[in-house]
């Protein structure tokens, strides 16, 4: 009883794994890596190697600095599971927690990107009959994500009510 | 009448029909106009005559039936689609007359249902007097929330100043003034635009400009005209009644729409004060129900939440609170000084109360809207707290409920009390929740599980 209540301070909170750094690392990679590549040719076939250069280097720094942005984010990203609601912080600029009643889960969907599934993850997903209570948690290991669902949708099941 | 398959009326095709019908008589009329020979009649009657067949063909193909606790509708010529409604999670019921269907004596029965994904449910068309004794069918299965019937409390002051006071069942809670609805309308931003703007291009016309011109320009004027028109006829001889199996809204002019509410299903009330109604003291009241909104047929409807009061004064927007909120709080919580300084316009409106039933949370800049949420309706409790929030210290809670748009907005509160909130609300959320289930027991809500 005593979790009914507790501060959300003072919970076990959880984070996604540490391998979704890894995810948000190649898919800043991913994007800028081929541009950069695209600058330097487009430079050396445009005769101005050093513009072409410049113009990578800066895409470069960008992409470094998205990824610090994105691995402040993962690390921000945290849920909390109580008696009977699951919590999800999040953010870094803006700070976001949600409260999501299991007895409110509509349906619990389990994703992964192509990113995510070469890393073993998958994103668990709870949906509310409201469309704004986003309550999402990415970079879970797979099988951590399938026993999160059905562990969700039993508690959903044994709470749930109508609207 | 619940054994055996049933059909729609014969004349449904035609009545289904019959808008289009329209449409195509006023762009041919348009294309005369704007080209001065009528070219395409051949091409449009034959378009009309392959719409029609298949307003025909649908109404061959499609039964209904009521069976065990659900309305099953089953329909489509190539692709049979059999859909059943379990009443148990029925939210609301329309009782839909566009003009033709008028004349004819016909309506549309429109079935709203809780589960987002469950799509809407039609019966197009009926006759009106088969159409009322299913919408009494449909609606006569489980029994009301305890927790919804008013309790025996003495009344309290709304935040327009005047006294809520209760109302005996049967009778009627709100009758709308037809020419307060037109002064409404071209009061807001929207109506003065268009009026604006339908100025202009009468001034155009009467210029003298060539053909082609004033041929787009009459376009423009009746789409706007159009626009205008359905919110008029929305709000039109709006009668709210407080019914024996909920809540009744009566409209419209042309189109006619009888919405029945059941008691236990509005799932937020919104009470919306723009600048220029303000300085009269109007207002308008909005119903938030759960289930799909989006509508093709009706989307002056579907656009906006159903007003149940399109305009009134303050003292029918307290009557019919009182009866949608009973004894509701109000919104006496202000935000601290501090949060003046981030929003300057917002502060003045900013507030939120609450007891063990409602929350109540008023917001805006310019129009004031006042949320009020049945504790027992809320899905899902969220904290923002954006950069300047926190060099300030202050936060944001949202209490959501079912459907796209409606939040109760508790804004720039103290970081302290955000926190007290998000550690309380949850569980006020849930003892509401089981106050107000206990009594229907029967009620399933959706399941968990893939949709």
């Amino acid at each position: 009883m005593e979790a009914r209540t507790a501060p959300a301070d003072a919970l076990d909170w959880r984070r996604p794994s540490g391998r979704l750094r890894w995810v948000r690392r190649a898919q800043v990679g991913a994007a800028v890596v081929p541009l950069a590549l695209l600058a330097v040719a487009m430079g050396a076939v445009q005769g101005s190697a050093a513009i072409g250069g410049a113009a990578a280097g800066g895409l470069l720094v960008a992409g470094l600095a998205l990824e610090r942005v994105l691995a402040r984010r993962v690390g921000a990203w945290a849920y909390a599971e109580r008696q009977d609601d699951l919590l999800v912080r999040r953010g870094v600029l803006f700070r976001r927690l949600s409260v999501v009643p299991y007895g409110r889960m509509q349906y619990i969907d389990v994703t992964a990107g192509p990113f995510e599934r070469s890393f073993g993850l998958a994103t668990v997903r709870m949906h509310t009959a409201a469309a704004a209570s986003d309550a999402r948690i990415p970079g879970l290991p797979a099988d951590a994500a399938t026993r999160l669902r059905d562990q969700l949708a039993t508690l959903g099941e044994a709470r749930s009510g109508g609207l | 009448m619940t054994s055996g398959w049933r059909r729609l009326h014969p004349l449904s095709p035609v009545v289904r029909s019959g808008r289009h019908v329209f449409a195509l008589f006023v762009l041919v009329v348009l294309l005369v106009v704007s080209r001065g020979q009528g070219s395409d009649v051949v091409v449009d009657a034959l378009f009309l005559g392959v719409f029609v067949a298949a307003n025909v063909v649908s109404w061959g193909v499609t039964r209904w039936k009521i069976d065990g606790g659900a309305l099953r509708i089953e329909t489509g010529l190539l692709r049979r689609q059999s859909r059943s409604f379990p009443l148990a999670q029925l939210q609301a019921v329309d009782v839909v007359q566009t003009g033709v269907a008028r004349v004819v004596g016909l309506a549309e029965l429109r079935l709203r249902m809780a589960a987002s994904g469950a799509g809407e449910g039609r019966l197009a068309c009926l006759t009106v007097a088969r159409a009322e004794a299913l919408r009494r069918e449909l609606l006569a299965g489980p029994a009301v929330p305890a927790a919804y019937a008013p309790p025996a409390v003495p009344a309290a002051p709304f935040p327009g100043g005047a006294v809520a006071t209760w109302v005996p069942a049967g009778r009627t809670l709100f009758e709308v003034d037809t020419s307060r609805l037109a002064a409404g309308i071209l009061l807001t931003a929207s109506g003065a635009g268009s009026l604006l703007v339908v100025g202009c291009l009468v001034g155009l016309a009467a210029g003298g400009v060539d053909r082609a011109v004033a041929g787009a320009a009459a376009a423009w004027a009746i789409g706007i005209a159009l626009g205008v028109w359905r919110r008029f006829n929305g709000g039109y001889g709006t009668v709210v009644i407080d019914g024996p199996d909920g809540l009744r809204i009566e409209s419209g002019m042309v189109q006619t729409t009888a919405e029945t509410i059941r008691r236990g299903s509005v799932q937020a009330v919104r009470l919306v004060e723009p600048l220029a109604w303000r300085w009269l003291g109007w207002c308008r009241l909005e119903v938030d129900v759960a289930g799909p909104r989006q509508r093709k047929e009706n989307r002056s409807e579907g656009g906006r939440l159903r007003a149940v009061m399109p305009v009134g004064t303050r003292a029918d927007a307290g009557r019919l609170l009182a009866e949608l909120v009973p004894y509701g709080p109000a919104p006496v919580h202000r935000p601290p000084p501090l949060a003046r300084r981030k929003a300057p316009l917002r502060y003045r409106f900013s507030g939120w109360g609450g007891d063990a039933r409602y929350v109540v949370a008023s917001d805006g800049r310019v129009r004031r809207t006042t949320t009020w949420v049945p504790l027992a309706k809320v899905q899902s409790i969220r904290s923002v707290e954006g950069p300047w929030q926190r060099a300030m210290g202050l936060g944001t809670v949202l209490l959501d409920t079912a459907g796209r748009r409606v939040h109760a907005v508790l804004r720039d509160r103290s970081a302290a009390e955000v926190q007290a909130l998000m550690a309380t609300m949850p569980d006020l959320a849930r003892s509401a929740r089981a106050v107000s289930e206990k009594p229907t027991s029967s009620i399933s809500g959706p399941g968990v599980g893939p949709p």
